[in-house]
């Protein structure tokens, strides 16, 4: 488990201020931020190479607070790997490895024994990458921190090595802390996302729900959500309204039936937010776009033009222009084909109540 | 045409600078390059030949080689952990200490040796205590030592200190947490990726310890140094009898240089 409690540290000029989060043990958690969000910093602190300035630290039930960081068993990647260049590859994954065996075991699960010949300054970055991962789990850490451990190997390999990675956490009962700038890495492997800026923590919880419920509006531009409208909420009644009928789960959790306004739109909203002004985030998935009105349940409806249409690869984003709002959907290109989209077209932007997040 | 702001000069221009730097480079490297040159052509031979017949050169040069080389030892000895503070801490008066290690560069070197005679002298306290303990210092080999320590060691530390500081501690970081005590990873990681930093100047340090006239003269004229005794010929019997010493003697301080050279190229793992 790794366990920060109201944790500082300083490095250089840059403060940690306190981080506050837990990953439970055998969890993996994502830390998402910003470049010089901090999140490099924190993985060190937690390492013990950045001295602690307030705070505790607990890892796997033990207050490492003032540990140095050889016993506190963990196992560290840098995305630039560093890996020892006065040493071949093989002694770089020995260094501090278990046993040979474990060494060559890992090596082998990286694809890193394919390399133990070559000189550490012939490697590409994705093969120093591998060796690093290699290295760090020679040792059979029981937490291991990773910073951005994929980011310089080829989509293909990514993909393995991701799901090596995950494995050996899982056989191993590991306890494992990335840090990430791909949303979808950290949907696809995290347990907990953690989501840091300016060396202090935003938001934490299931990456599910950081993604979906952003606790704020900067939080939500952040993780990508293409439409964030500032505007006033107004509670609809205390019992379900009859176009919640069918959907009757979300108002059991507390929900309540709302109504946002922002400029010239009325949103029809679940949600849980007081009366007031604040922003309402919808992310573009969740907007379906037709020719005509749906037939569907979707309770907001709106008509208006393509402004827009941005294709990237599979998927195309289209903005729509509603009442000088513009809204932007994200569907498949396939689909937008088929629709006969192009700048001027009108058409019905539809998205559920639940779809739209209040925050 | 019209020149906007921001605009390179003129081609011309251009030339004209590139002329006056050539001209004023070229000045320059012959100025430090003639001297040396002469000095090496008008005595280097005689000075070959007096290593065969010369007894007092030769002893001389012999305990230049071995006082500058004990001087050196000590300064890798005490530097290195000094260096080595300098380049990866950061602590309250680090600027002043830095200050303080460079000073010995600064003073006039017979000032240097004034000082250290004030130190060391038999009429100071630890100078007593030397001497009460068998170990004199003024006017032994000892005194040397302690003259070309003062002042070689700053270049060490200097040297070393910039060594350590192209390490990246971003390895030693790594090494800790694959189980290294911060010694362990010093001697496993930082003192291998510095190795020729530190050698590098060690050799300075070594080569000018090899140079130093001033405070050895006044801590310890005799037993002469081959500074010191082409000082003593160029004073006692003229140019002619100081030409070969001194020949001899810049060729000893030209061994570093070359060795310099050969350990020139990127040190393995610093920082570019």
């Amino acid at each position: 488990m790794i366990d920060c409690r109201a944790l500082s540290a300083r490095h250089g000029s840059f403060r940690l201020v306190d981080v506050s989060f837990v990953v439970p043990a055998g969890k993996y958690g994502v830390v998402i931020g910003p470049a010089g969000s901090g999140k490099t910093t924190l993985l060190e602190t937690i390492a013990g190479i950045v001295p602690q300035t307030s705070g505790a630290l607990w890892l796997h039930g033990r207050d490492v607070t003032s540990v140095v960081p050889e016993v506190r068993g963990i196992g560290l990647v840098y995305q630039h790997a560093f890996l020892f260049p006065h040493l071949s590859v093989a002694r770089n994954i020995a260094y501090g490895a278990a046993s040979a065996e474990v060494a060559e075991q890992v090596a082998r699960r990286f694809g890193a024994d394919a390399l133990t010949d070559r000189p550490v300054r012939a490697l590409s970055g994705g093969e120093r990458q591998l060796v690093a991962l290699a290295r760090a789990f020679a040792r059979r850490p029981g937490v291991v921190l990773l910073d951005e451990p994929f980011s310089a190997l080829d989509p293909r390999r990514r993909t393995i090595v991701r799901r090596e990675v995950r494995a050996l956490h899982r056989e191993w009962g590991l306890t494992t802390l990335q840090v990430t700038h791909d949303f979808t890495e950290a949907g696809l492997l995290g347990d907990v996302a953690i989501l840091l800026d300016g060396g202090r923590v935003l938001q934490s919880g299931a990456p599910e729900e950081v993604f979906r419920r952003p606790a704020s509006p900067y939080i939500a531009e952040f993780l990508g959500a293409e439409n964030v409208l500032a505007g006033t909420a107004r509670v609809l009644e205390e019992r379900a309204p009859d176009w919640l009928e069918g959907e009757p789960a979300p108002l059991a959790h507390g929900y309540r039936a709302m109504e946002f306004t922002s400029g010239s739109l009325t949103l029809y909203v679940v949600g849980d937010f007081p009366a007031g002004t604040g922003y309402a985030v919808i992310r573009a998935e969740e907007i379906v776009l037709s020719l005509l009105p749906p037939d569907g349940s979707a309770r907001n409806r709106f008509r208006g033009l393509v402004s827009e249409l941005a294709t990237l690869g599979a998927l195309t984003r289209v903005t729509v222009d509603v009442e000088g709002v513009p809204l932007v959907a994200s569907l498949t290109t396939r689909s937008a084909k088929e629709l006969r989209l192009s700048e001027g077209t009108a058409v019905t932007a539809s998205f559920k109540a639940t779809g739209v997040h209040l925050c | 045409m019209t020149v906007g702001v921001g605009a390179p000069p003129a081609r011309g221009a251009q030339r004209v600078v590139a002329v006056v730097a050539a001209v004023a480079s070229s000045l320059l490297l012959l100025f430090l390059a003639v001297p040396i040159g002469k000095l090496i052509g008008a005595g280097g031979l005689n000075g070959a030949r007096q290593l065969f017949s010369d007894g007092e050169l030769r002893q001389s040069l012999g305990l230049t080689a071995f006082t500058a080389t004990a001087a050196t030892l000590l300064g890798v000895l005490g530097g290195t952990p000094l260096a080595w503070l300098l380049a990866r801490r950061d602590f309250r008066g680090r600027a002043v200490l830095a200050a303080v290690l460079d000073l010995p560069l600064l003073i006039p070197h017979p000032v240097a040796g004034i000082a250290l005679l004030l130190l060391l002298g038999r009429e100071s306290a630890v100078g007593g205590a030397l001497l009460a303990a068998g170990l004199r210092v003024v006017g032994t080999p000892l005194g040397i030592i302690a003259a070309m320590l003062f002042v070689a060691a700053p270049l060490f530390i200097s040297g070393a200190r910039e060594a350590f500081a192209r390490v990246e501690p971003r390895y030693e970081a790594v090494a800790r947490t694959l189980g290294d005590s911060p010694l362990r990873a010093f001697m496993r990681i930082t003192l291998p990726l510095s190795r020729r930093g530190l050698i590098a100047s060690a050799v300075v340090m070594w080569a000018r310890a090899v140079s130093e006239f001033g405070a050895i003269v006044v801590l310890t004229y005799n037993p002469k140094v081959a500074s010191v005794l082409s000082y003593d010929r160029f004073t006692s019997f003229g140019l002619r009898e100081a030409l070969p010493v001194a020949a001899v003697l810049a060729v000893l301080a030209l061994i570093p240089l070359i060795a310099l050279r050969t350990l020139r190229g990127a040190d393995d793992g610093v920082r570019s």
